[in-house]
């Protein structure tokens, strides 16, 4: 009977505790950091430039979310008249203040997760970027794979456009990135560039052009360089071309050659390629080799000339090469003796092969570098002719062959 | 006092999150730090740590069979240092897994659940941990055998992910300076290597005992691949400097991962599968802290003292650690010491009296 009651109320008591302990968890269904999606304001895109007093202004784009899902169809969300993304502005001496000033303006929580770009005003690159990209690496959310850029004008017109193909310009800005035909920097690499022995960094240009109200497209300008995290010059596209060469970060280019004897171009298309640098410091003489493989696709031909014989190939190849080293050379002498900013890694490459010599020259890196012989050797391969071997529409026997 | 049995390997499963489970967030950066470049080769170096420490343990448990250390120091020392030294061990133990949860659950709340109280976090992985010590030697061994190959699994995961964006070149020029850096880089992992001498609680009721000393080698050399390929990864990825500068390389390294844009934000996967090695973890631990304590005062039964020491733990979690340069400040100076001492030095000087002991016979068995 005893043992019995004793049962009894051991179940009672286990049904006791475990009554409250089990409604406990509707309790504990909603902790400190529930976020919901519709809680969010997703930023797709930051721009930072110099306000007015000190400080910064920066923008923020978010992403509409009524307007991002449903558009692949209808062209731009036009139909509506509802913008996709939704620009805000605030001034602050830090980015996390003028983000705070930003967030008073909105009903739900700013989420830096989706950010894809980063686009820094030139004033501001001037004067240096430093004190903004810590908070990238710094805060929580952001991630480092955002994409940086230097804005033409005012960085806030970059986000202020609104794309045609994309859903937005931040979008856009990443598409770019990726697409290489410019520079392409993460703010991971920002931070690696800055860090590195050159201390001198290039972050694409980007300018928006307008086309219709607020309609248009980016478009990669140059890039800018910086020594010491404060822009300090610029390059055209072209010779970023070269610098990209430089740095083994070709990935679109298209050549047009003009051979002798002939009249009109081939284009080629550049397939891959492979930059070696080479250090060798030898009598004291500080020279680089730069060794590139390329594999080059012909895509276009105006002239006369029959592209299945070899010899022509091969003139064509030898003509390639000559054309990617002058690029090269072209691009070379803006950087080292215009400029004169390590943009193209030399700094590392000697420090990597030779750490006893670098160590000797780090402090004079910068004027040592004027000094650095740059010979390129350059092989470039045409592997395929494309779709079409000869010239189409030029009558048979004007086609030009080697005898 | 403990019934269950463990299979050698599944003690092996139990010690790879040991010391990976919170190492993997702050040696990284430790080792980036004092090494420059060559922190991959850190966590060779502190490796020695984990070697001394599973050849002192499986030595110890060769000349005082099926006794944890706890036991068999106050046989060599005497019944009243032995129990000293027995309580300063299990200190030191509770000390260092109080920090260990400190460590975690600052990293939880500052990269995800910014404004859920430290103490959720701590007092949820506790409570949890304690339900697992309740249940044995072999709860726990199944659960680390259940978790810890897919802890594992996704860290491959993330190391083959990553390996589009890798540089190598970032390791050069190797050994600049020598080996030096890389052996100051060595100073702190070693304390986290040495946490290997927890088998000593553990040896007693691994069932096959002859296989305990392979299958610590294997938990060994695996704990040393995965911090000098987490190492390798994120030089590789963000350099020596960037490396050297951020709190947590590792989880900077796994956000950056993105595969044709569709393959990305991987984190938060990643961080359930973390938080499950640390649950093994501090589990462990936790459970050599109660074992131990039962057997100082010679208990018939642990289990009575599993919440109370869990609560301690928590409270050790919060005592003199105000914030995370509090507890960063403590792993990178403190503890490396106290672990020398405890974990390494004070077992050597045990193995030493045992083989003194067994050579000359003069004191009883």
């Amino acid at each position: 009977m005893a043992l019995q009651l004793r049962k009894m109320l051991q179940k009672g008591m286990s049904i006791a505790v475990l009554v409250p302990l089990l409604s406990m968890t509707f309790l504990l269904t909603g902790c400190w950091d529930r976020t919901e999606l519709n809680d969010l304001a997703i930023v797709t895109a930051v721009a930072i430039d110099k306000a007015e007093g000190s400080g910064i202004t920066l923008t923020l784009q978010f992403a509409n979310p009524s307007q991002m899902g449903g558009q692949q169809g209808s062209e731009g969300g036009g139909g509506s008249g509802k913008k996709p993304t939704i620009t805000k502005q605030a001034e602050g001496e830090t980015i996390f203040e003028a983000m705070s000033f930003i967030q008073q303006q909105l009903s739900r929580n700013i989420f830096w997760g989706h950010n894809q770009a980063l686009i820094i005003g030139k004033e501001v690159a001037k004067e240096g970027v430093q004190p903004y990209v810590d908070f990238f690496a710094h805060h929580p959310d952001p991630r480092l794979r955002s994409y940086v850029y230097v804005s033409e004008g005012k960085a806030a017109e970059v986000l202020r456009l609104l794309p045609q193909l994309e859903p937005s310009s931040g979008d856009i800005a990443r598409e770019l990135a990726k697409l290489k035909t410019g520079m392409s920097v993460t703010i991971k690499e920002l931070l690696q560039m800055l860090n590195s022995d050159a201390g001198s960094a290039a972050l694409p240009k980007v300018l928006p052009i307008f086309e219709e109200n607020e309609k248009g497209g980016l478009q990669i300008t140059g890039t800018a360089v910086f020594k010491n995290e404060k822009m300090i010059g610029s390059i055209d596209e072209e010779v970023t071309r070269g610098v990209l060469w430089l740095r083994d970060e070709i990935h679109l280019a298209a050549v047009k050659l003009s051979p002798d004897n002939t009249e009109g171009f081939i284009s080629f298309n550049l397939i891959r390629s492979h930059t070696k640098l080479v250090p060798k410091i030898e009598n004291g003489i500080w020279e680089m080799q730069v060794n590139i493989v390329a594999e080059d696709d012909i895509v276009e031909n105006q002239t006369n000339l029959q592209l299945t014989d070899p010899q022509i190939i091969q003139q064509l190849e030898e003509l390639l090469g000559e054309k990617v080293e002058e690029r090269i050379y072209m691009a070379l002498n803006d950087v080292q003796q215009e400029l004169k900013t390590d943009i193209l890694g030399f700094a590392d490459a000697f420090h990597r092969k030779y750490p006893a010599e670098w160590d000797a020259v780090e402090d004079d890196w910068e004027e040592k570098f004027l000094e650095v012989k740059v010979t390129i050797n350059s092989k470039v391969y045409i592997k395929r002719l494309g779709m079409s071997v000869a010239p189409q529409g030029v009558p048979k026997e004007e086609v030009k062959r080697t005898e | 006092m403990e019934n269950g049995r463990i299979s050698a390997s599944q003690m092996a499963l139990m010690m790879y999150p040991v010391v990976t489970g919170t190492g993997i967030i702050f040696i990284p950066s430790l080792t980036a730090n004092a090494a420059g470049n060559d922190m991959w080769l850190s966590p060779v170096w502190a490796a020695s740590a984990g070697w001394i420490a599973i050849f002192t343990a499986l030595h110890l448990h060769r000349l005082n069979p099926n006794q944890t250390i706890i036991q068999y120091s106050e046989r060599l020392l005497g019944k009243f240092l032995g129990k000293v030294v027995s309580l300063v061990l299990l200190f030191f133990y509770l000390v260092m897994n109080g920090g260990g949860v400190r460590i975690y659950s600052d990293f939880v709340t500052g990269s995800f659940f910014e404004e859920t109280p430290t103490y959720i976090i701590v007092s949820s992985m506790m409570l949890l941990s304690a339900f697992a010590v309740r249940g044995g030697v072999e709860v726990i061994g199944r659960t680390a055998e259940m978790l810890t190959p897919i802890y594992i699994l996704f860290l491959l995961l993330v190391f083959l992910l990553i390996l589009p964006d890798l540089r190598p070149e970032n390791a050069l020029p190797m050994l600049e300076n020598g080996f030096t850096p890389s052996l100051k880089g060595a100073y702190t992992p070693q304390s986290w290597f040495a946490e290997f001498f927890v088998i000593a609680f553990l040896i007693p009721y691994v069932k096959k005992e002859k296989t305990a000393a392979r299958w610590g080698v294997i938990s060994l050399i695996a704990v040393t691949l995965t911090f000098t390929a987490t190492n390798l990864a994120v030089l590789f990825l963000l350099g020596e400097d960037v490396t050297a500068k951020l709190n947590y390389p590792l989880l900077d390294a796994i956000q950056y991962i993105s595969i044709a844009e569709f393959l990305q934000h991987l984190e938060s996967i990643v961080m359930a599968i973390w938080v499950a090695g640390a649950f093994v973890k501090f589990t462990v631990i936790q459970y050599a802290i109660v074992l131990g304590t039962a057997q100082v005062f010679e208990l018939t039964d642990y289990k009575a003292l599993v919440f109370p020491l869990s609560f301690l733990t928590v409270l050790f979690s919060f005592w003199g650690i105000v914030g995370e340069a509090d507890s960063t400040y403590h792993s990178s100076t403190v503890f490396p010491l106290t672990s020398l001492i405890m974990q390494t030095l004070l077992p050597l000087g045990l193995l030493l009296i045992s083989y003194f002991q067994k050579k000359t016979g003069l004191f009883p068995r």
